[in-house]
């Protein structure tokens, strides 16, 4: 019988395009599916595709116009890439390119004194940049302390009351927002223990949000939180998300089929962290 | 379809500059001041650069590429509910506005930023398979479904739980994720934001006729959003993130209307069965207006929208800028077709910033966008 991981890394490899993996099937290689795809099958092809696409500046960027860069992908190539110099200056580049410093809203406050890291340079920071972020410095660059200080503060802001976190905006004209999984797995898989009481707030929010939200890429990093986060049977998880994968073949989304593989498989140890 | 928009969106894909300085809104008021008062203090007068440069501060847009507006029909026909002969009113209103599909390629643009199973974020799915049955009916050689959610990452969450793929599997229409096509750059005949050009989806671009299809929601940032704001949703998360954020830096209201540019929906929708009042897009309340909302100008469309709402389109920022170039914002040239959009307002609460967006409000003038 075959494993879930077995079954994704098939599907995963059978969407590889010129050494890398684009966001679906038949797209040209980006940084993000490729980066989880080399994580989730110790992929050589797919480490060399980055290696041969990272800038001068040590980032990783997705098609942009002048006006906008997109280098949010850049922690987790920096994870993908390996020992050596190429993932020295992708870290060079993650700890350089945080988020800009921003004036507290009335209407949606944050803390002004946190920057985290954004989807697009020089913007503002949010939840699932900053967590993937937090993750490979914390993995790779402890020395990081200041900036790894700086992101799970922001995790900490924009954690929803209650626990859980959506995709950063807690509260906006006095309505309290809800938590998502998938934003709640990816906080918590940056996390890892860091942050404890929002850690165990954000595991039992996961707990009660998972089921409801049964989409491939909310599945797949569900189960790849609980694995990391001390939880590492869920029968119940990942069998939804085989059925998930089953049924739909996840809408042709590589980066869930990666979170699929990743969860599921020997790569999930590559995301690993443990309290020093 | 309008043959010179179906031109705009074939050779938009051109790389290059923006046509105008880019410019935003706080900007261009600044430097229209500067230069109004450098002018005066320099004795300059026409035919230097400054009057040539205020002239283009005061129009961000390639008047070539923008087709003045004629007198559009727009159509609101009633309908309380989801269930019951939905194609038919939907073939109804498509007919009284002209709206011309036949041997097209058509992509309906549902609004389904979220999924919240306790209010009326999304357009509601039996709309939308009634709208794929309807362009059939109207000889559109294919229809295809797209949305890319703008809180949501995961789409099939969103499609899922939405009842979207179900309502679409009936009709056996595919849907597109927006957030995961190929791309294309756009040069951006306007320059509201100084973004210059966007990556739009090319499911979108390459379409001969983008039917927009909001829900009738208040938008805590914009007043409301119709079927020019619904057009974020085929800016492609993968680019500009979860939300999309960048949009906001860039001017929120000005993002809006740029954006709209750039897709220029041929034809609108608008979800006005159930809508949203109060805190919308995601957290307000529903409000039954009872009502479609059909055309084929975005502007006019949006305007009727807007009164239905117990708005004053004139005080919402993004339609009036749209309204100097993009489709027609003057009410007395909109062709009305079925319900009277006065007679037939209904009363949608909007939040205490947006009080002046109100029909009969004392408080003129347009709200700045917020940031996040």
């Amino acid at each position: 019988m075959t494993t879930l991981f077995e079954r994704a890394a098939v599907h995963l490899r059978e969407r590889r395009v010129e050494g890398g993996f684009g966001p679906s099937p038949e797209l040209a290689p980006e940084p993000e599916p490729t980066g989880l795809a080399a994580i989730a099958l110790d992929d050589v092809d797919a480490v060399a595709w980055l290696s041969d696409h990272q800038r001068a500046d040590g980032g990783f960027e997705i098609l942009a116009g002048p006006a906008v860069t997109n280098d949010a992908a850049t922690a987790t190539a920096a994870v993908a890439l390996g020992p050596g110099a190429a993932r020295e200056r992708a870290l060079d580049h993650v700890v350089a390119h945080r988020a800009r410093l921003t004036p507290t809203n009335p209407e949606a406050p944050h803390d002004p004194d946190t920057r985290g890291w954004g989807w697009t340079a020089d913007s503002f920071g949010w939840v699932e940049p900053t967590s993937r972020a937090v993750l490979a410095l914390q993995l790779l660059r402890p020395s990081a302390a200041a900036e790894i200080r700086d992101g799970l503060s922001v995790l900490a802001d924009r954690e929803c009351p209650g626990g859980g976190w959506n995709y950063g905006n807690s509260i906006v004209y006095d309505t309290l927002l809800p938590p998502y999984a998938q934003t709640t797995a990816s906080a918590l898989i940056g996390l890892q223990g860091a942050l404890a009481d929002p850690f165990a707030r954000g595991m039992t929010t996961l707990t009660r949000l998972w089921s409801a939200e049964r989409g491939g890429l909310s599945l797949a990093m569900t189960l790849a939180a609980f694995r990391l986060g001390g939880r590492p049977e869920v029968p119940e998880v990942e069998r939804a998300l085989s059925d998930e994968l089953r049924r739909t073949d996840l809408l042709g989304d590589v980066v869930a089929l990666a979170w699929t593989a990743i969860a599921a498989g020997p790569g999930l140890e590559r995301l690993r962290w443990v309290a020093p | 379809m309008d043959g010179d928009r179906g031109r705009a969106r074939a050779r938009a894909p051109a790389v290059g500059r923006a046509v105008s300085e880019p410019i935003d809104r706080r900007t261009f008021l600044k430097r229209a001041a500067a230069v109004g008062a450098g002018a005066t203090a320099l004795g300059l007068g026409a035919g230097t650069l400054i009057p040539r440069l205020a002239e283009r501060l005061r129009h961000p847009w390639d008047a070539d590429a923008f087709p003045p507006p004629g007198s559009p029909r727009v159509a609101v026909l009633r309908a309380t509910s989801y269930d019951g002969d939905l194609e038919g009113v939907v073939l109804d209103g498509l007919r009284a506005v002209g709206a011309e599909v036949d041997g097209a390629s058509v992509v309906l643009k549902p609004n389904l930023v979220e999924y919240d199973p306790g209010t009326v974020v999304n357009t509601d799915p039996r709309l939308v398979a009634a709208s794929v049955l309807a362009m059939r009916r109207l000889g559109a050689a294919s229809v295809t479904v797209a949305e890319g959610p703008g809180h949501r990452r995961d789409t099939q969450f969103v499609v899922t739980s939405s009842g979207l793929l179900d309502a679409l599997a009936a009709v056996e229409a595919p849907f597109v994720d927006l957030n995961t096509s190929p791309l294309a750059r756009v040069r951006l005949d306007t320059s509201f934001t100084d973004l210059g050009e966007l990556w739009l989806p090319r499911p979108v671009v390459e379409a001969d006729v983008v039917v927009s299809m909001p829900k009738m929601k208040t938008h805590h940032w914009a007043g409301a959003t119709l079927s020019l704001k619904n057009c974020f949703g085929c800016v492609p998360g993968r680019v500009y993130g979860w939300p999309k954020n960048v949009l906001h830096w860039a001017g929120l209201e000005q993002s809006i209307v740029d954006v709209a540019a750039a897709v220029r929906p041929d034809v609108q929708i608008v979800d006005g069965i159930v809508g949203m009042q109060g805190n919308g897009p995601i957290q307000g309340t529903p409000i039954s207006a009872g009502v479609l909302v059909f055309g084929t100008d975005p502007v006019a469309t949006d305007a009727t929208a807007a009164r239905l709402m117990d708005l004053d389109p004139g005080r919402i920022w993004y339609l009036s800028q749209a309204a100097r170039f993009l489709g027609q914002g003057d009410l007395e040239r909109i062709r009305q077709v079925g319900e009277d959009p006065e007679r037939d307002a209904v009363d949608f609460e909007v939040l205490p910033p947006f009080e002046r967006l109100k029909v009969g409000s004392d408080a003129g003038g347009s709200v700045d966008a917020g940031q996040a």
